[in-house]
């Protein structure tokens, strides 16, 4: 099978599913992308990055301070969950529900060690889909809408 | 804020209040889609602060309908809906609240206090026809909502019949799984305002029967009163 940029696209995000990374809220974003909403997906991603990114970034700030305001950090962990949720991303999702029991019960290790987890999934997941977004622009080029 | 509303036919006007960038998007996106064929105009806040001001606005007057998060810092969307209700009361506006939790007691919280209808993130496809059951913008007769605004004033303890009246077909099947739960919140709440209400009554009737009374021995010079003695 030749490698071209749609076999590619559509290996990527199949192993993008099968290994837990997307669900299938990812498929129904796809869905909605079509010639009125060519962007869709793409914008949709973009701001997720951007959005989980400055989240991460606040996190990070406030599990440094010596005296952990775990509310601020659970209200900031719920907006990723959140945002992941809308967007399909299933293991960045799951390791916030952990991370939120980590809060409840102020375990600053907890949050510490899932904050990892959180960072080094979200930058995997980032890592794909500007690699998805980059073969949909190449795809683009070929056939333009 | 996307400027202004523009009035034109069959199109509903939401405002969309979720202080998420991601969910905004995403509900955006979703209602301009072309499988919606264009029925929204929407308006996306990132805030209730900011909604109840564009509310107060001239534009603000001509939304059909509110869909907000339901968790929002400062001012979160369950109090968001209730000054909404309370801006007009002989016709508030239909909400409908969102979240990420499915918890019945908050879905309940939600109902009681008027919302229209209660959809769990994220939003698919699907929900999409639940904005429609639950606007002001729909020709009376057709609603789903017409049994909410009929509903108003006070349910019945039969609190039921309010809840079912108020679902849209697919939002029921979500409401099913809370009915227990709002039967029992319900009943809780109406039972605290039913006494209240029975009191104001006797007690109107009461200053009446006094004021009648007082009347008629002014008049009648005392007579009653022996009637009463003997």
């Amino acid at each position: 099978m030749a490698a071209t940029p749609m076999n590619q696209l559509s290996a990527l995000v199949n192993n993008m599913f099968a290994t837990g990374l997307l669900d299938e809220q990812f498929q129904q974003l796809q869905m909605l992308q079509d010639a009125s909403a060519p962007d869709f997906v793409s914008e949709v991603v973009t701001l997720f990055c951007d959005d989980g990114e400055r989240i991460i970034g606040e996190l990070t700030k406030l599990l440094e301070k010596s005296s952990v305001d775990f509310d601020r950090v659970d209200a900031f962990v719920h907006q990723l969950k959140g945002s992941s949720a809308s967007v399909g991303a299933q293991k960045v999702k799951n390791t916030c529900i952990q991370f939120r029991e980590f809060c409840q019960q102020k375990s600053r290790d907890g949050c510490l060690k899932t904050l990892d987890s959180v960072r080094t999934e979200f930058y995997d997941l980032r890592s794909k889909f500007q690699t998805l977004l980059q073969l949909e622009r190449q795809i683009q080029g070929f056939y333009p809408k | 804020m996307e400027g202004r509303v523009e009035q034109e036919e069959g199109v509903m006007r939401v405002l969309l209040v979720d202080d998420s960038p991601v969910d905004r998007r995403v509900v955006q996106l979703l209602l301009s889609s072309n499988s919606c064929a264009g029925s929204f105009h929407v308006i996306a806040v990132d805030s209730a602060k900011k909604a109840m001001e564009f509310l107060g606005l001239q534009e603000g007057k001509a939304i059909d309908m509110v869909l907000t998060d339901y968790c929002m810092p400062e001012m979160t969307g369950y109090d968001l809906l209730k000054a909404i209700k309370a801006l007009n009361p002989l016709k508030p506006i239909p909400v409908i609240v969102m979240s990420s939790e499915n918890e019945p007691q908050r879905i309940s919280r939600c109902l009681n206090a008027g919302a229209e209808d209660f959809i769990v993130k994220p939003l698919q496809g699907k929900d999409v026809q639940r904005l429609r059951n639950c606007s002001s913008a729909r020709p009376k007769g057709s609603s789903q909502c017409e049994t909410v605004s009929k509903r108003k004033p006070p349910p019945l303890p039969h609190s039921d019949h309010a809840i079912v009246g108020t679902a849209s077909p697919s939002g029921r099947r979500a409401h099913f799984t809370g009915v227990a739960m709002v039967l029992h919140s319900s009943s809780v709440e109406l039972s605290q305002y039913f006494p209240l209400l029975l009191k104001l009554v006797l007690l109107v009737y009461a200053v009446m029967c006094l004021g009648e009374l007082l009347h008629r021995w002014s008049s009648g010079g005392g007579c009653s009163l022996f009637l009463w003695c003997a």
